[in-house]
């Protein structure tokens, strides 16, 4: 039985070839496009479980592509990229994907986020929080809505299951690998800048000033700590 | 004042009165309105000089002729007196009136003159390409604009000087250099030379000389100043050019710098992919040469990437994102990368009391402060201590790693951060590129901040590098 449908997108056959061969001995099954407008036009007809998509292709690249996926479906989809700074990893979050793998990458490592991945939206904690309500920061877990300052804050799926392991362990410090673990899953735990980007971006979204974090507090040499 | 006019002024005044004089019976109010017409149109044609002399010659034949008793300058009637001073009133009065709006005219004339002139040079020396074509342009159209034999041009910044032709020989290459000193036109009539001073504002440009010009001075400052605008504008699209032109050499070159990036790491995303693929399931035998292959792939990859780094940094293309950084965090962070090797060494981290915020971008300084550990970790003996340390020092945060091992000889400790420059001593045990801290003095001097290693008392040496304080406490 296959593990799942993945549609492998780069422009570079070599890397097809070599990921088709590597994904198909781990039974998934691979389909493969060579460019972002391929991509686009296989998706709706394939269905794939997941996406890997390579971020610098000639014509339509990577984010563009990302965004056209996102516009129609919830597809989980990881960029594959030869640049590894924290702006393309913003670039990359803020576009859809899911996901974020540096190339080169050993193959476990890109088996590990494909699983992660397909594990999709991790099952909501159990007893913890239904709600939220602090002055300027309104959180109701069960509808998956945030309000700060009076505006509604879109999260991404992971974004918000980041706030809501950190607000279920309010005032309580949690590291790094307890949180990728909890939010990402059991692979993940040596990804500290990963993270950054994550909280970065939700601390943008819910903080009046996110250099200076009044509820995401960074606790050095651990983790995170959310303040009621 | 021309000597054939004053002739003409006095043979007119002589054929009214021989006219009229030998027109017998004629009124001598007639004789004097004729007369008086006479120097008015004198006055308005030729000039104030001959009017008067007109008038004078006017009054002293009216009174001989027509003034009884006639054929004497003698005057009988006190009456006639009155007549002949109101003539000579009259007659000088209208005269200069005349003269007034004569040379209003005239002056008129040479101000639209001089004026179609200057804008005809204007339009010539429409600035293009550069401030020697517009100087070459200027000396080339001058005569023929401004109706002079020859113009010359001593461009100051290059000393360059051109000349139209072999006219402008009176003028010595000596004094035109000179006139650029000068504070104001010199206009030398005896050799018909003009040599004005050319500025842009305070900042001299050169001079010029006009020969065979009779240009008054300011239209000669003007001239000078038409130029000077011309040369400085010309001079200034040039550099713009040039500099839309390096700008466009450096976005070139980081692009390069970024496909090369991708061309060589995407064979090593194949390699990598299937080395670590076929590692999984490798028997002893080929793991062993398995691994290598793909610590040999990482080992390409990180030697593309510092290449590509170093690059960006001599091509100052850097992008340095700022941000209120804290030094715990960023030190937490660089120690985080070598959990593993630095377990088994006594690290201490040493911050100093309100520590504030430094103002720099957080990716490219953990950077620096992972170069410095793994520096450290590289170059001294297992199980020697590491301390980190961050201090406030003359209001700049320095940041500083150091060790217990060798210490580094006074003569390596300026090229130690030398691109390719390696340690004599490790030249051939450690692994490495030698970029590594070239790379850290790039960043940290694209922060316009200092990196240094001093040698610890007691052994060992640190590496130290500021940062700018940014934020508050």
């Amino acid at each position: 039985m296959s593990a799942g449908k993945i549609l492998v997108v780069d422009d570079d056959p070599q890397i097809r070839r070599v990921m088709k061969a590597t994904l198909v001995g781990h039974h998934y099954e691979v389909m493969e496009a060579r460019t972002g407008e391929e991509a686009l036009a296989a998706v709706p007809r394939e269905m794939p479980n997941l996406i890997l998509l390579d971020m610098n292709m000639p014509g339509m690249d990577g984010l563009e592509t990302c965004r056209e996926i996102r516009a129609g479906s919830e597809v989980p989809v990881i960029i594959l990229s030869v640049r590894n700074t924290e702006r393309d990893k913003v670039a990359a979050l803020d576009a859809g994907a899911d996901d974020y793998v540096t190339k080169p990458f050993g193959i476990e490592e890109l088996l590990a986020r494909i699983r992660a991945a397909l594990r999709r939206s991790p099952t909501a904690p159990e007893g913890g929080p239904h709600s939220f309500s602090a002055p300027g920061l309104e959180i109701d877990f069960d509808a998956r809505t945030v309000r700060a300052r009076g505006k509604d804050a879109r999260l991404t799926p992971k974004e918000f299951e980041l706030l809501r392991y950190l607000v279920a362990h309010a005032g309580k410090a949690v590291t790094h690998r307890e949180l990728l673990q909890a939010v990402w899953g059991p692979d993940y735990g040596d990804e500290p800048e990963y993270l950054r980007v994550f909280i970065n971006q939700v601390r943008k979204k819910i903080e009046a000033n996110p250099a200076r974090p009044k509820r995401i507090v960074t606790e050095p040499w651990v983790g995170y700590r959310f303040v009621e | 004042m021309k000597p054939w006019r004053l002739a003409g002024s006095a043979a007119i005044v002589a054929a009214v009165i021989a006219l009229y004089h030998l027109a017998l019976g004629v009124n001598p109010t007639t004789v004097a309105l004729t007369l008086l017409l006479a120097v008015l149109g004198i006055s308005a044609f030729w000039g104030l000089a001959e009017a008067l002399l007109a008038s004078a010659l006017g009054v002293l034949g009216f009174n001989y002729f027509f003034l009884p008793p006639m054929g004497t300058l003698t005057i009988q009637d006190p009456q006639n007196w009155i007549a002949l001073g109101a003539f000579l009133v009259t007659a000088v009065t209208a005269s200069q009136l005349a003269e007034r709006a004569r040379r209003r005219e005239a002056e008129a004339t040479a101000r639209r003159l001089e004026s179609e002139r200057l804008y005809e040079l204007g339009q010539v020396m429409m600035p293009e390409g550069s401030p020697a074509s517009t100087i070459r342009k200027f000396v080339q159209k001058a005569p023929q604009v401004l109706g002079c034999a020859g113009a010359a041009f001593c461009y100051g910044p290059s000393n360059e000087i051109v000349r139209s032709g072999g006219e402008t020989k009176v003028v010595s290459d000596a004094a035109l250099m000179a006139a650029a000193e000068s504070e104001d036109v010199k206009l030398d009539a005896a050799e018909g030379v003009a040599l004005a001073p050319v500025r842009f504002g305070a900042r001299s440009l050169g001079s010029l000389a006009l020969v065979g010009s009779a240009a008054p001075q300011h239209t000669l400052r003007s001239i000078a100043h038409l130029a000077a605008i011309s040369i400085e504008k010309a001079r200034a699209m040039e550099e713009a050019s040039h500099a839309e032109a390096a700008r466009q050499s450096e976005a070139l070159k980081a692009a390069l710098l970024d496909s090369l990036a991708h061309d060589i790491k995407t064979p090593l995303t194949s390699i990598k992919a299937a080395v670590t693929s076929m590692l999984a399931t490798a028997g002893p035998e080929q793991h062993e040469l398995l691994s290598i292959i793909d610590e040999e792939a990482d080992r390409l990859n990180r030697l593309a990437a510092e290449v590509i780094e170093m690059a960006r940094i001599e091509a100052g293309k850097l992008h340095l994102e700022k941000q209120p950084l804290d030094s715990a965090e960023l030190i937490a962070e660089a120690l985080s990368a070598f959990a593993a090797p630095l377990r088994e060494r006594p690290v201490a981290v040493e911050l100093g009391e309100g520590l504030p915020q430094a103002y720099a971008d957080r990716e490219l300084v953990v950077q620096v402060v992972k170069q410095f550990v793994e520096n450290a970790l590289k170059y001294t003996p297992a199980g020697t201590p590491i301390r980190v340390s961050a201090q406030v020092k003359g209001g700049k945060i320095v940041i500083g790693v150091a060790d217990r091992g060798p210490g580094i000889e006074e003569n390596e400790r300026l090229r130690i951060f030398d691109k390719f420059y390696r340690g004599r001593r490790h030249r051939f045990e450690v692994q490495g590129t030698g970029m590594g801290l070239a790379i850290a003095k790039g960043i940290v001097e694209a922060h316009g901040e200092r990196i240094w290693v001093e040698n610890e008392p007691g052994g060992g040496s640190a590496f130290y590098f500021s940062l700018p304080t940014g934020g508050v406490r």
